[in-house]
C-alpha cells in the first residue's frame, strides 16, 4: 500500500482552483440557465435606452433651466408699414428701459426672427415674402419687482394687441413635465433591476432543485454552502455578463440610429440626441451591473435556499 | 480507545410514517471495524445515513467525534462530514465528471492545490486499477469500476471514519478481496469502518464484528447466539455470536 508511505492526506489551504468549465455543477444541461443570457440581454437593452433617455432629459432640463427662465419674448404684431413697425419698437424699447425689473431690452433683427422661424416655416421665411412680426428678447430679475401684469400695462398703450410671452410662466410646468419624465426613466430602470433579480432568484431555484442530487453530494464530501453558493454566482455572473454584452451590442446601433434620425428630422423641437461621454459610460456600466446583480442574487439564492437541506 | 460514534435510543421516521429504526444504542470505538448486516428493509441504509449525516434522528442522541449532532450547528457540519467518508449503495458519482474529477471533488472543496489533487487522486485510481479511465465518465464505466471509483472518491481524503454500502455489491471476488484489503490497510491507519453487506463470505473471511439489524432494531449477541441455538443458523447470526458485543 503505497499511500502509507505518501503524505496522504494531502495538506489543505493551497490555491482554489475550481475551472469555470471543470464546475461540479452541470449547468450546461438546464434549460433555464440557457435562456437566462437572452433574458438578461432585453433587459440590458431596455435599461440601455432608459439611462440613454435619462440624461437626454437631463440635458433639455439643464439647457432650458439655465436658458430661458428669467426671459420674456416681446412680439409686436405686423403692421402695413415697416417705418411704422420701427418706430414702436424704438417706443416699446424706451418704455422698457424705465420698467422695474428690466435688465436688458434688445430688439431681434428680421434675419434672426427668420431663423428662429426656419424650423417651422423653412427657406420661406428668410425669402421676405412673408410678412414677420417683430420680436424684442427682454431679461429679467425676477427678484427686483418684476411683474409681467405692470409691462403689460405699461406697453399695451403704446402698441394695442402687443403680445408679452412670460418663459418663466410656461417653464415651470414644462421642467415639472421633463422632471416627470426622468422620474420615470430612473423607475424604469429600477424596475428592470428588480425584474432582472426575480428572474435571477426564480432560475437559480430551479438550478438548485435540478442540481439536488450534485449539491448532495457535494455536501457529503465536506463542501461548505459558500463552495456551492460561489460555483452558482460565477456561473450567473458570467450568464449576467454574456447577456448584458448581447443586449449592449443591440442598444448601441439603436441609439445611433435614433440620433441620426433626431439629426436629420430638421424638427427644432425635438432635443438633440448628441450622447455625451458620461452618458456612454452610464450605458456601457450596464454591463458590469448586469453580471453583479446576477452574481449577488444568485449566491444570495443560493445561501438562503441551502439553509433548508440537512 | 476513544468512541466516535454512539447512538442512544435513537428512533427515525420519514414524515408522518412508522418508525424504521428503533431505539438503536451502540458506540462505535475509534479504529473499529464493523459489519452492518440485516434483510432488506431492515434499515440498515437508514442507520448508515444518520452515520453519515444525511438524516437527523426523530428522537435519540447521536454524537460523532464527540459532537451532538443534533444541537450541532448547520455551518459545523462540513467540517464533520470532512472526516467521514461514504461509499454509497448506488455509487452516486457525478455523470458530467471525468473518474479523476470524481475522486478529485473532496480535494478540491477543501482547497488542495492542483499538483497535489493530481498525484493523490492519479495514484489512488491506479491502486484501484483504474489508472487507464482517468478520463472516462461514468456513464462509459462498469458497475464495478464505478464502484472503484465511488470507493476512492470516499477515502481520497483519508476520512476518520468510512461507511460503506455493499462496497462489494457489483464486483468479482477478486476486486472484492482488494477492496476489503484496502479497508484492512485503511482501519490499520486508523480509520473505523462499518459496512453494510449481504456479502457472507466477506464477512466470513473478514472476521470482523457484526452489527445485525432486523426491522429497524439492533438485535444483540444473545439474542444472535439463542437464535442460532434454536434454528437460525445463518453465517451472519454465526458471527454475530462469534464476535460477541459490537462495542
Amino acid at each position: 500500500m503505497t499511500h502509507r508511505q505518501r503524505a496522504w492526506p494531502p495538506k489543505t489551504g493551497g490555491t482554489r482552483k475550481m475551472a469555470i468549465g471543470r464546475s461540479a455543477i452541470p449547468f450546461g444541461s438546464d434549460d433555464a440557465s440557457r435562456f437566462l443570457p437572452w433574458m438578461l440581454a432585453f433587459m440590458v437593452y431596455l435599461a440601455a435606452l432608459a439611462v440613454a433617455g435619462l440624461f437626454i432629459l437631463a440635458d433639455v432640463t439643464d439647457k432650458f433651466d439655465r436658458g430661458i427662465e428669467n426671459t420674456l419674448t416681446i412680439q409686436i404684431p405686423v403692421s402695413d408699414s415697416t417705418l411704422s413697425d420701427d418706430r414702436k419698437v424704438a417706443a416699446v424699447l424706451a418704455r422698457l428701459r424705465r420698467t422695474l425689473g428690466i435688465e436688458r431690452a434688445e430688439a431681434l433683427s428680421r434675419s434672426q426672427v427668420a431663423g428662429l422661424l426656419k424650423p417651422w416655416l423653412g427657406a420661406t421665411a428668410a425669402s421676405g415674402q412673408l410678412p414677420l412680426p417683430r420680436v424684442i428678447d427682454v431679461t429679467v430679475d425676477r427678484g427686483k419687482g418684476f411683474r409681467v401684469e405692470t409691462v403689460r400695462g405699461a406697453l399695451e398703450p403704446i402698441v394695442p394687441g402687443i403680445v408679452i410671452d412670460d418663459h418663466g410662466a410656461w417653464l415651470g410646468d414644462f421642467l415639472a413635465a421633463v422632471r416627470g419624465a426622468e422620474m420615470i426613466a430612473i423607475a424604469v430602470v429600477f424596475l428592470i433591476c428588480l425584474i432582472t433579480v426575480i428572474m435571477v432568484i426564480f432560475t437559480t431555484r430551479t438550478g438548485l432543485g435540478l442540481h439536488r442530487e450534485t449539491i448532495e453530494i457535494m455536501h457529503f464530501v465536506g463542501a461548505r454552502d459558500s463552495y456551492v453558493a460561489r460555483q452558482f454566482a460565477l456561473r450567473f455572473s458570467l450568464m449576467g455578463f454574456k447577456g448584458a454584452l448581447i443586449g449592449l451590442a443591440i442598444a448601441v446601433p439603436t441609439l445611433l440610429l435614433l440620433s441620426v434620425i433626431a439629426k436629420n428630422s430638421g424638427i427644432g423641437l425635438i432635443p438633440d440626441f448628441e450622447l455625451t461621454t458620461a452618458a456612454w459610460v452610464s450605458i456601457a456600466s450596464t454591463v458590469p451591473a448586469s453580471s453583479l446583480i446576477a452574481m449577488m442574487t444568485a449566491r444570495a439564492t443560493v445561501i438562503k435556499s441551502l439553509t433548508q437541506m440537512v | 480507545m476513544s468512541v466516535v460514534v454512539s447512538f442512544e435510543n435513537v428512533g427515525l421516521r420519514y414524515g408522518l410514517g412508522p418508525e424504521v429504526l428503533r431505539d438503536i444504542s451502540l458506540n462505535l470505538e475509534a479504529g473499529s471495524f464493523h459489519f452492518l448486516i440485516g434483510a432488506s428493509g431492515a434499515g440498515k441504509s437508514s442507520l448508515l445515513r444518520l452515520m453519515y449525516l444525511a438524516q437527523r434522528p426523530s428522537r435519540g442522541l447521536i454524537s460523532l467525534f464527540g459532537r451532538d449532532i443534533s444541537t450541532l450547528p448547520r455551518r459545523e457540519l462540513p467540517a464533520l462530514r470532512r472526516r467521514i467518508g461514504v461509499v454509497f449503495q448506488n455509487f452516486r458519482l457525478l455523470p458530467q465528471l471525468s473518474a479523476f474529477d470524481n475522486v478529485a471533488l473532496p480535494l478540491r472543496v477543501v482547497g488542495v492545490k492542483q499538483s497535489e489533487i493530481h498525484r493523490h487522486v492519479e495514484e489512488l485510481l491506479s491502486w484501484v486499477g483504474l489508472r487507464d479511465h482517468l478520463d472516462a465518465k461514468p456513464a462509459t464505466l462498469s458497475g464495478g469500476q464505478q464502484q472503484r471509483v465511488a470507493i476512492a472518491r470516499a477515502i481520497i481524503s483519508r476520512p476518520k471514519i468510512l461507511f460503506a454500502d455493499e462496497p462489494t455489491g457489483n464486483v468479482d471476488n477478486q476486486i472484492a478481496a482488494r477492496i476489503l484489503h484496502l479497508f484492512d490497510e485503511l482501519n490499520k491507519l486508523g480509520t473505523t469502518i462499518v459496512i453494510a453487506t449481504h456479502n457472507e463470505a466477506l464477512i466470513r473471511k473478514s472476521g470482523r464484528p457484526v452489527l445485525h439489524l432486523e426491522d429497524g432494531v439492533i438485535r444483540s449477541a444473545a439474542d444472535d447466539a439463542d437464535a442460532g441455538a434454536s434454528a437460525d443458523d445463518s453465517p451472519a447470526a454465526r458471527l454475530a455470536t462469534e464476535n460477541g458485543r459490537h462495542t
